[in-house]
C-alpha cells in the first residue's frame, strides 16, 4: 500500500486539510479585508473591472470537480507560489511609491503575505504526504514586473488580490474535496460538463 | 385572412373598409354590434383616445350587399416597461436561474429574450416549461473573477425594453430555506428544546459545498427573537427556553464560505417539557374517610401519586 493510503496517512492528511481550510477561511476574510483597504487607499474604483492581469494565476476552473487530489494540489501549490512572489512585490512597490504614509495597508498586505507563505508551505506538507513531494520552486520567483504607469499598477494590485481571494475559495473547496477523496479523483457535484 | 392590429391606449385609430371609396356606403360592426354613424368619416372609422375596451373585433360590410369587405381584431395595449430581472443559485456549483417579471401589465402579447455572458462566452439559458418566466444556466466554469452579465429584453408590438444585470459567481449564491424543521421538548428538561431540521433538497452536495445555519426562536408571547448561528449540523438544543411557554422556531442556511442568507424556513411551534401536575392523595386523608365508621387504626401518612389512568 502506498504511503498515501495508509490509515495514519488517512487521518493525517483529513487533519492537514482541515487544518489547511482554517487557513484558507482566515486568508479569505483578511485578504477581503486588505481589498477594502487597497481600494480605498489607492483612490480606485471598486466595481472597476480589471482585466486578466499577466502572471497572476487564475482561480477559474473548468471540469473543477474533475480533478484528481494530486493535481488540487499543485495548482493550488503553484498558486501560492506565485502570489507569494506577487505580494512581495506589491509590497516593494507600496514601500517606494507611499514610503511608511500607508502603514496600515502595507501591515495589511504583509500580514497576508505571511499567510500566503504559510498556506504554501503548508501545500507542501501535503504533498510530502502523498509521497509525492512539492516540486522545485522554478527561478527566483516571477519576472520582474512590467513597467506600469501609477495607475496600471495599482489595477494590477487589484487584480492580483481579486484572483487571490478566488483562490482562497477555491483552495477551501478543494482541500474539502482531498480529505473527502484523497489524492485520487473525486467526482464532487460541480458545474455542468460544457 | 384574420387580421390583429395593435394599438396604444389613448391612440386615435382610422380603419379603413378594406378597398372601398371614401364615400361608400359601409356598415361597421363592433363585435357584431352596428357602430353608429358618429365614429364615421364617409367609409372610415374612426376610433379617438381608444381604452382597453375598444379592443375587440372590427367588421365594415358593403352598404346594399351586406358583403364582409374588411375585417380585423383590434388589440389595445402599451408597451412594455423596464422588466424586472433576477438571478439566483440555490444549487450551486450546478449553475443558476434567471426569472423576471414585467412592473406592470401590457394587454398584449409579449416575448422575452434573455442573453448569458460570461466574459467572452454567450452561455445557454435554458427556459423552463414552468413557470414560463424563469431560465437555468449550467456554470462550465468555478471560482471565477470574471463577472456574468445578464441581458433580458422584452419586445410586444407596440414597443421594446430591456434590462441588464452584471454580477460575480458568488454573490449570487443564496440556498433555499431548510426543510422538515422539528422540535420538540426534551423530557425532564422543562427548559430545552431540540430543533432538527435538513439540508433543502435543492443544494446538491452539502458534504463538499457544506452549508451553516442561523436558528431564531421566541416565546410566542414576546417579539424579540433569540438568534443562534451554528456552522455545522443540522441540529441544535435550545438551553434557555421559559419554562412552560409555546415557542415559535425558524432557522435559515447559507453556504459556509459565500453568498448570502436564505430566507427562513417554515416557522414551528414547540412547548418546552412540564413536570404532570401531581395529584397529591395522602394515605391518612384515605384512612380518615373510612376509620370513623370502622376501627381506630391510624396507619401512618404515605404520599400516593395516583395514575391518572387508574382513575
Amino acid at each position: 500500500m502506498a504511503a498515501a493510503d495508509t490509515p495514519s496517512a488517512a487521518l493525517r492528511r483529513r487533519d492537514l486539510c482541515s487544518r489547511g481550510i482554517r487557513l484558507a477561511r482566515k486568508m479569505r476574510s483578511d485578504v477581503a479585508d486588505l481589498l477594502d483597504i487597497y481600494v480605498e487607499q489607492q483612490g480606485l474604483d471598486a466595481s472597476i473591472s480589471v482585466a486578466a492581469v499577466e502572471g497572476v494565476p487564475v482561480a477559474a476552473a473548468d471540469r473543477w470537480d474533475e480533478q484528481t487530489g494530486a493535481q488540487r494540489l499543485l495548482d493550488n501549490l503553484a498558486a501560492y507560489r506565485a502570489f507569494r512572489a506577487l505580494l512581495a512585490q506589491m509590497l516593494e512597490e507600496l514601500r517606494e511609491e507611499l514610503g511608511s504614509a500607508d502603514a496600515a495597508l502595507g501591515q495589511a498586505l504583509a500580514a497576508v503575505l505571511l499567510q500566503v507563505s504559510a498556506f504554501a508551505y503548508h501545500l507542501e506538507e501535503l504533498l510530502q504526504l502523498e509521497s509525492r513531494g512539492p516540486p522545485a520552486e522554478e527561478g527566483s520567483g516571477l519576472p520582474a514586473p512590467p513597467h506600469l504607469s501609477l495607475f496600471e499598477q495599482k489595477l494590477r494590485g487589484l487584480g492580483v488580490l481579486r484572483e487571490l481571494a478566488q483562490w482562497a475559495v477555491r483552495s477551501v473547496r478543494d482541500l474539502r474535496q482531498l480529505a473527502k477523496h484523497g489524492s485520487g479523483s473525486g467526482p464532487a457535484s460541480g458545474p455542468a460538463e460544457s | 385572412d384574420s387580421r390583429i392590429q395593435y394599438e396604444r391606449v389613448g391612440a386615435d385609430v382610422t380603419m379603413k373598409c378594406g378597398s372601398m371609396d371614401w364615400d361608400a356606403a359601409v356598415t361597421w360592426t363592433a363585435n357584431g354590434t352596428d357602430i353608429d354613424d358618429s365614429h364615421l368619416n364617409g367609409s372610415y372609422l374612426i376610433l379617438k383616445n381608444v381604452d382597453l375596451t375598444r379592443s375587440g373585433q372590427y367588421s365594415c360590410y358593403e352598404g346594399s350587399s351586406w358583403h364582409l369587405k374588411y375585417q380585423t381584431y383590434l388589440k389595445v395595449g402599451v408597451p412594455p416597461k423596464e422588466p424586472v430581472l433576477m438571478c439566483r443559485s440555490n444549487n450551486y456549483p450546478k449553475g443558476f436561474y434567471c426569472s423576471w417579471h414585467l412592473p406592470s401589465p401590457t394587454y398584449i402579447p409579449n416575448s422575452f429574450n434573455i442573453s448569458v455572458i460570461h466574459g467572452t462566452r454567450e452561455m445557454v439559458c435554458e427556459k423552463d416549461i414552468f413557470p414560463k418566466n424563469r431560465c437555468h444556466i449550467r456554470y462550465l466554469q468555478l471560482f471565477s473573477t470574471v463577472k456574468y452579465k445578464v441581458t433580458l429584453t422584452v419586445t410586444n408590438a407596440l414597443g421594446k425594453n430591456s434590462t441588464t444585470l452584471t454580477f460575480d459567481e458568488f454573490a449570487i449564491v443564496k440556498p433555499d430555506p431548510p426543510e422538515s424543521v422539528v422540535a420538540k421538548p426534551v423530557p425532564n428538561n422543562p427548559r430545552r428544546l431540540e430543533v432538527a431540521w435538513q439540508n433543502p433538497s435543492s443544494w446538491p452536495d452539502p458534504e463538499s459545498f457544506p452549508l451553516k445555519f442561523f436558528l431564531r426562536y421566541r416565546p410566542l408571547i414576546l417579539d424579540q427573537w433569540q438568534h443562534v448561528e451554528l456552522s455545522d449540523g443540522t441540529s441544535h438544543t435550545i438551553t434557555d427556553a421559559y419554562a412552560g411557554k409555546e415557542y415559535i422556531i425558524q432557522v435559515a442556511a447559507k453556504d459556509n464560505d459565500i453568498g448570502t442568507w436564505s430566507d427562513w424556513s417554515v416557522a414551528v411551534h414547540a412547548t418546552p417539557w412540564t413536570e404532570e401536575p401531581k395529584h397529591l392523595t395522602t394515605e391518612v386523608q384515605i384512612t380518615e374517610t373510612t376509620s370513623t365508621s370502622t376501627s381506630s387504626f391510624m396507619p401512618p401518612p404515605t404520599t400516593k401519586i395516583c395514575d391518572k389512568g387508574a382513575g
